[in-house]
């Protein structure tokens, strides 16, 4: 991380930050992806166009999006598609979509658009090359779909309660980056300042989908309804984020880039701890606090959810809020350190969910003292892999005792502390999570257990005397080198490791797939299972062309009206 | 056909750990494969000859016995270049202090990427001497003496601090490998899936409310 400020407040401890329930109650903030994206589009005036948009009254056809900004062009190149009903699934293991993308860097040629309808539609089956920054694919949410088709053929606007319990009209089902499907490497974009935070390419291309779907509904509408069609209102349109279904896959990401998820949790918490160290509120940061706190009540009101773990959180929140309108009512928010008080407060008196919004509300009046943050998201350390051999034993398990108490506490003989193994299925190489005593999948384990491996390393460590250098150990133990090396990783990047168990019985892979979520700057998580939800991505954001300094920021706090 | 250096990396892991090695070293071989293309040698051409190589032996039979004096394997096996890479860069100090000879190590092209690796720790230029030939690198760029080394199988090499000697090697960021030893590297990562069943594809995934409204 940069040149840090002088805190008085440290940042949190990472044995509280770090466990699965508090990962599994994060809410988006300022240094969100999509927030990151949206200040930096419109502070350096973006300028957006829909070169191509060959779509027929089926909705077959492709259409190109371009972002421009100040030393390149990013096109988003669509390709829509008209899919039997049958053939609509959210899995991994689905072959054909409602709609496909990708983000081109630079503006394509017809041959490059000739080349790409012939892989993008086809995803995982396609290859494209290094000219593609992300691939992607979003099906229609069929409920929202069909009536708002309808209602704007027929020159009216949709039940906007119907709008609003679904949030989108397209969900994206994957958004591959990052040299998946022959796509460009990061590392031969990391040099772009636009690209300084990470995952800035894949929120472009959600960010440019958001007004393909837009346009879709509204071309759709046209083609049933004609000239009395009526064009998607304004207001309404807004309210309309992209879904996204996420399954297992995320989780595995998590634990397999340990520096990322350091610099992802360090950032949050160093930009809390430098907002607890200030002394005063001026009355403006206190006020901007309490309207978007109100603005948030207002999100939290639309958020929906089937699943009860969720239904319970909800409740839990909805009471935290009322309780936090209270204590604002006593409190002006100026003197005595206001925002350390506060959130020592919610510490005691709210649940993880309320704790955590709280957290990332206090952010808000203070973009000046943490945007800088964002760029330090980023992996900026491809060394933290290599091993110090020279480290001796004893140092290594103290590292161990220190980053892995609860792991070193568990009883890992006693069945319901593993009974799940992660693995990769064999058909579309699908990450799955099953059950390790009932299933033949042990000899397929991922490495997804980091807590365990390092209890394990640590046994085989009991022998060896305090004074040996590590690499002697790895020498003897090559089965333990992935453990090491996460330990040595700990030892400089405190948040990166998930403090729990990934695999006991209860686990719930969503608390990992929600941390990255809210991360990227999602909202209404809504799970459908233990181990898959589905979240609004871009909801009330304005759209490329209306993108201002003014609304670039704060788009995610609906007003009372339910508007951006 | 291209590939993106992360699509190397990928599979090179997961080939290595479905030849049987254990996770940390299917991590190493899969940076150590990304690091020869990057270098524009056909890293994974080189991973599935070693991996077709090792077949049937344990790391334990593959790995240095021991790391003071000369480095072998027991019973004058042949050496490993992915176990013997790992503790070169672990160990890379001993190297400030007298050079390292290695006997028997096979598939040297790979031994390449730790060598760097333990030049970046010492902020110095390593250079690797044998009969095929040889290479040096400071860490990051690559230069050979020829190109017999990348084909060697099994030779006795030399490592000390020297200088950056030799053809130097131009950085690409593609890695175009030949198709053959792709397969390879596929036909051994499909060891590391498990076989899909019914039960798993609903249960595994998480089969749970519709994912079609």
């Amino acid at each position: 991380m940069g040149a840090s400020v002088q805190n008085s407040i440290p940042r949190r401890d990472p044995a509280l930050v770090m466990r699965l329930s508090r990962l599994g109650s994060m809410h988006q903030c300022r240094l969100s992806f999509m927030r990151v994206l949206t200040r930096r589009l419109a502070n350096e005036n973006w300028s957006f166009a829909r070169p191509v948009f060959d779509v027929d009254a089926k909705g077959v056809g492709h259409a190109v999006y371009t972002a421009t900004g100040p030393s390149r062009t990013y096109s988003l190149v669509a390709f829509a598609h008209d899919l039997p009903p049958e053939e609509r699934s959210d899995r991994v293991i689905a072959t054909a979509w409602d709609a496909t993308f990708t983000l081109f860097d630079g503006v394509p040629t017809a041959d490059d658009i000739e080349r790409l309808s012939h892989n993008v539609p086809y995803q995982e089956a396609g290859r494209v090359n290094e000219k593609s920054l992300s691939v992607s694919r979003a099906n229609r949410s069929v409920r929202l779909w069909e009536h708002m088709v309808d209602a704007l053929a027929k020159g009216d606007q949709p039940d906007v309660d119907k709008v609003v319990s679904v949030g989108y009209l397209m969900r994206t089902t994957a958004v591959y980056g990052s040299g998946k499907l022959g796509a460009a490497d990061h590392e031969t974009i990391a040099d772009r300042p636009e690209f300084d935070a990470p995952f800035q390419a894949e929120m472009l291309s959600v960010f440019l989908t958001r007004a393909f779907v837009r346009d879709m509904i509204n071309h759709m509408a046209r083609a049933r309804g004609g000239a009395q069609a009526a064009e998607l209102a304004l207001d309404i349109a807004h309210g309309l984020g992209i879904g996204n279904s996420t399954g297992l896959g995320m989780a595995p990401f998590l634990i397999n880039h340990p520096v990322l998820l350091n610099n992802w949790v360090a950032a949050r918490e160093e930009a809390i701890a430098r907002v607890r160290s200030l002394n005063t509120a001026q009355e403006a940061e206190a006020n901007l606090f309490r309207s978007l706190f109100a603005r948030a009540q207002v999100l939290v009101e639309t958020w929906r959810s089937e699943h009860p773990v969720q239904i319970k959180k909800l409740v839990a929140l909805k009471a935290d809020l009322e309780k936090v309108e209270a204590f604002l009512g006593g409190d002006d928010l100026t003197a005595n350190s206001p925002w350390d008080r506060l959130l020592n407060w919610t510490s005691a008196a709210l649940s993880e969910e309320g704790q955590e919004l709280i957290a990332s509300l206090i952010l808000e009046p203070y973009g000046e003292l943490v945007d800088d943050l964002s760029p330090a998201m980023s992996d900026h350390r491809p060394d933290a892999f290599r091993i110090l051999g020279t480290m001796s034993v004893k140092s290594t398990r103290n590292l161990m005792r220190a980053g892995y108490a609860q792991a070193l506490e568990t009883d890992w003989s006693a069945q319901e502390n593993c009974a799940r193994a992660w693995y990769v299925s064999e058909e579309k190489l699908e990450p799955r999570l099953g059950e390790r005593f009932e299933e033949p999948i042990a000899e397929y384990e991922q490495p997804l257990s980091p807590g365990r491996d390092v209890a394990l390393a640590f046994a085989d460590l009991k022998t060896w005397d305090d004074d040996a250098p590590v690499s002697e150990f790895l020498l003897n133990h090559p089965e333990h080198r992935h453990s090491i090396r996460r330990v040595q990783i700990n030892a400089c990047a405190p948040y990166s490791e998930i403090q729990d168990n990934t695999i006991c019985a209860d686990m719930m892979p969503i608390d990992m797939l929600r941390y990255k979520l809210a991360t990227f700057g999602a909202t209404h998580f809504d799970p459908r299972s233990d181990r898959w939800l589905r979240i609004c991505m871009f909801g009330n954001a304005p759209y490329p062309e209306e993108l201002t300094p003014e609304n670039a920021d704060l788009w995610v706090y609906p007003d009372a009206e339910g508007n951006s | 056909m291209s590939y993106a250096l992360n699509e190397v990396e990928a599979l090179a892991k997961r080939a290595v750990r479905g030849a049987g090695m254990s996770w940390g070293t299917a991590e190493e071989a899969a940076k150590a494969t990304r690091w020869l293309c990057r270098n524009g040698i056909d890293g994974a051409g080189v991973l599935s000859a070693l991996l077709d190589h090792n077949q049937g032996k344990a790391e334990q039979d593959l790995r240095p016995a021991e790391t003071s004096g000369t480095w072998c394997a027991v019973d004058a096996a042949q050496l490993c270049a992915l176990l013997a890479g790992a503790a070169l860069s672990d160990g890379a100090l001993k190297l400030k202090d007298a050079s390292i000879t290695m006997q028997r190590l096979s598939f040297p092209a790979l031994l390449l990427p730790f060598m760097a690796s333990a030049a970046a720790q010492l902020n110095c230029v390593l250079v690797l001497e044998c009969d095929a030939g040889s290479a040096s690198t400071d860490g990051n760029l690559l230069a050979l003496s020829n190109d017999a080394l990348l084909q060697a199988t099994s030779v006795d090499v030399v490592i000390r601090i020297g200088d950056l000697t030799g053809n130097i090697l131009s950085q690409v960021s593609r890695a175009k490998p030949a198709p053959e030893a792709w397969g390879t590297l596929n036909t051994y990562a499909h060891k590391t899936y498990a076989p899909a069943t019914e039960a798993s594809r609903l249960a595994g995934a998480g089969a749970g409310l519709s994912d079609n409204d």
